[in-house]
């Protein structure tokens, strides 16, 4: 069962989900060097503040659908971590049982789903928009993608489409600066992805991802503006990608010295620690207390997820065709 | 379900044809089961370009027969997402040739995702798309369910007359899979009583099964495995050396590529020992060589005495009437081929 609040969280809160993120993708990384995973691994290491600035605005009902690099908004979602991680572990008692791997979860109660293929996320959010306005009902479709799938032909299509009918369709665009190797300036046409908004005479805004409660107030609003029907919103967080594209990656792309200072003054969770305490928020030992259940929680989790059974060879087959 | 007077357009059901079929099964499937959605670029006002969605727009509104941007690549990932919402979308790609822009979404998403969710999230969708030439040359004219058969995890119909057209659509709407169904171009407007394999089309609701090919034509000689409008092609040549050279050919439509009968075809081939597989799809890579890898695998290879394979040759289609003869397979080739064969 999360632990991570996905309704009116507390600052400490929010930071002990920023925590959670962290180990959670900490301990995948663990899980890749131990071959408990043996395909590729992205992790949204750097990146918590923006998953953790969507906590507060997302109803169950909303959907969401996410990219390659996905575990953080699933946590954000609500999806069952333990069932996540089993998922990304390639274990039977996975949130697919293991057929979909990291890339590839998929909860349809939480209404939450992502895709390998960059760009492609928008147009399956879309479709839940779709449906929510036939049904009338006051949920939102978000979908997340990078800066680099924002150059994408879906984004065009999706954008206007939602601004034509007016669908309660939100585009996070999780701008971490680069498209594996591509810095997002060399390949994109202007400054920010959300000044596209203009174009579809839609809601666009850009923030720093680097505090949640920035993009927390942010993402509030563009929720708001889809769910009250004004027609679609573009948000784009800004953010740190600490690691490689994925796990082995070399990143020699970018200078070490680059990546060094990155973590040091991009880090969502040191900054918001200092932040919390500054403002008299929290006390150093409210949040020591914070990480220590959040590491918990984590330990707990690789625990019964290491314990789980890997998938029956024999079972290959299943979960193709199910037919009338 | 009931006839419906209302549903059913045509008056004289000899004049129905493949496009008025599609339409009634749709119209009857939607009536029943409101989740049913049609979307795609001329579906609504216009009524599909071949006319098999019209009439929709007005009898179930704008919600759920809604006209489309050019926008493919949107569309059918909105039909991904709708099948997530609790929807059975129809979407139609006016054109299999315009898959190239939007294959993504049906190889990536619709496809994968029964299976990827290890059963969690179904895709009952239907991608409606018009295959075949005529005439239209090398981008409006490819059948394309080779690449679609390919690929895992999709249902692969296409109809060859209007009797199967409407029974396969109604069956496609009840499916938990993904379906691609492929109407011949050639066929959509042709009348029930221009078509050598014309079964009446009755006015009520029913469904032809996936995965059961059709003998429609008996004959000992020799065995013709086809489907979509090389049946009626086959089935004209068949009529013709039947005449000329008394040699006489046994049709099967496939009716479906996945799932393949080849119990069928294997029946037929241990009494014909001869088999013709005709495709208008590519040759290379394609129908015509699964189906005789299949029956080799199956029977053993000193099961037959001749195996042809006459299919789309690997070239684009050619623009030129005389070209365009000269490498698709019609009902004059498949004759020669069969005089060919002895």
């Amino acid at each position: 069962m999360s632990t991570v609040p996905v309704v009116s969280p507390t600052p400490i809160e929010r930071y002990r989900a920023m925590v959670v993120m962290r180990r959670f993708e900490e301990a995948c990384i663990r899980g890749m060097q131990q071959k408990e995973i043996h395909g590729e691994l992205h992790t949204g290491i750097g990146q918590e503040g923006v998953a953790a600035g969507m906590l507060g605005s997302l109803l169950v009902g909303d959907a969401l659908v996410s990219t390659h690099r996905n575990h953080l908004h699933a946590i954000a979602k609500g999806v069952s971590m333990q069932a996540l991680m089993a998922e990304i572990f390639e274990r039977e008692t996975g949130l697919c049982r293991g057929r979909g791997g990291h890339m590839h979860p998929f909860d349809r109660e939480k209404r939450f789903s992502a895709t390998g293929i960059v760009g492609s996320s928008l147009p399956v959010a879309l479709g839940y928009a779709y449906a929510f306005q036939l049904e009338n009902v006051e949920n939102v479709a978000v979908g997340v993608t990078g800066e680099g799938g924002s150059n994408a032909g879906a984004f065009h299509e999706c954008m206007n489409i939602a601004a034509t009918w007016k669908l309660p369709f939100v585009i996070l665009v999780e701008n971490n600066g680069w498209a594996i190797s591509v810095p997002f300036n060399e390949v994109t046409a202007t400054s920010t992805v959300s000044q596209r908004a203009s174009g579809y005479d839609a809601w666009g805004q850009t923030v720093d991802g680097l505090d949640p409660d920035v993009v927390a107030t942010a993402f509030a609003e563009a929720m708001l503006h889809a769910r009250s029907r004004r027609g679609p919103a573009i948000l784009e967080v800004t953010c740190a990608r600490f690691r490689g594209h994925y796990e082995g990656d070399h990143d020699g792309y970018r200078p070490a010295e680059t990546r060094k200072r990155m973590r040091e003054s991009r880090d969502p969770l040191k900054y918001y620690r200092e932040k919390l305490m500054v403002l008299g928020l929290a006390t150093d030992s409210q949040l020591a207390t914070a990480e220590n259940s959040a590491r918990d929680e984590i330990a707990t989790i690789v625990a019964a997820v290491k314990a789980a059974p890997n998938p029956d060879p024999s079972e290959a087959m299943r979960y193709s065709f199910v037919g009338v | 379900m009931a006839a419906d007077q209302t549903m059913t357009r045509v008056v004289d059901r000899a004049e129905i044809t493949t496009s008025d079929a599609i339409g009634e099964a749709i119209a009857q499937a939607m009536e029943a089961d409101p989740k049913i959605l049609v979307m795609g670029e001329d579906v609504g006002t216009y009524g599909g370009v071949f006319g098999a969605t019209d009439g929709l727009l007005q009898r179930f509104g704008p919600g759920r027969v809604r006209d489309m941007p050019i926008s493919e690549m949107a569309f059918t990932g909105m039909g991904v997402g709708l099948c997530m919402a609790g929807y059975r979308p129809v979407v139609e790609v006016m054109f299999v040739d315009f898959i190239g822009v939007c294959l993504e979404q049906i190889m990536n998403a619709m496809s994968k995702i029964p299976y990827m969710s290890g059963g969690n999230v179904r895709m009952p969708m239907v991608v409606k798309t018009a295959a075949g030439s005529i005439g239209s040359a090398a981008q409006h004219s490819q059948c394309l369910w080779g690449t679609f058969a390919h690929l895992p995890g999709m249902r692969v119909v296409m109809p060859a007359n209007p009797h199967d057209a409407k029974g396969m659509m109604a069956e496609a709407l009840r499916q938990h899979d993904p379906v691609v169904f492929l109407e011949h171009k050639a066929l959509m407007r042709r009348k029930l009583s221009a078509f050598r394999n014309g079964s009446p089309v009755p006015a009520e609701f029913y469904r032809v099964p996936f995965g059961k090919a059709a003998i429609v034509r008996p004959g000992s000689d020799v065995t013709i495995v086809t489907v979509s409008k090389g049946v009626e092609d086959s089935l004209s040549a068949a009529q013709e050396v039947a005449s000329s050279d008394g040699i006489e050919a046994e049709v099967i439509d496939l009716r479906t590529i996945v799932p393949l009968d080849m119990e069928t075809v294997c029946a037929s081939l241990r009494k014909t020992r001869r088999l013709l597989v005709v495709d208008e799809d590519y040759l290379s890579f394609g129908l015509s060589g699964e189906v005789v890898a299949r029956v080799v695998e199956m029977l053993g290879p000193s099961s037959f005495d001749k195996v042809v394979r006459h299919a789309m040759a690997d070239i684009p289609l050619p623009a030129a009437k005389s070209l365009e003869d000269a490498v698709l397979p019609g009902s004059a080739s498949i004759a020669a081929v069969l005089r060919r064969m002895g």
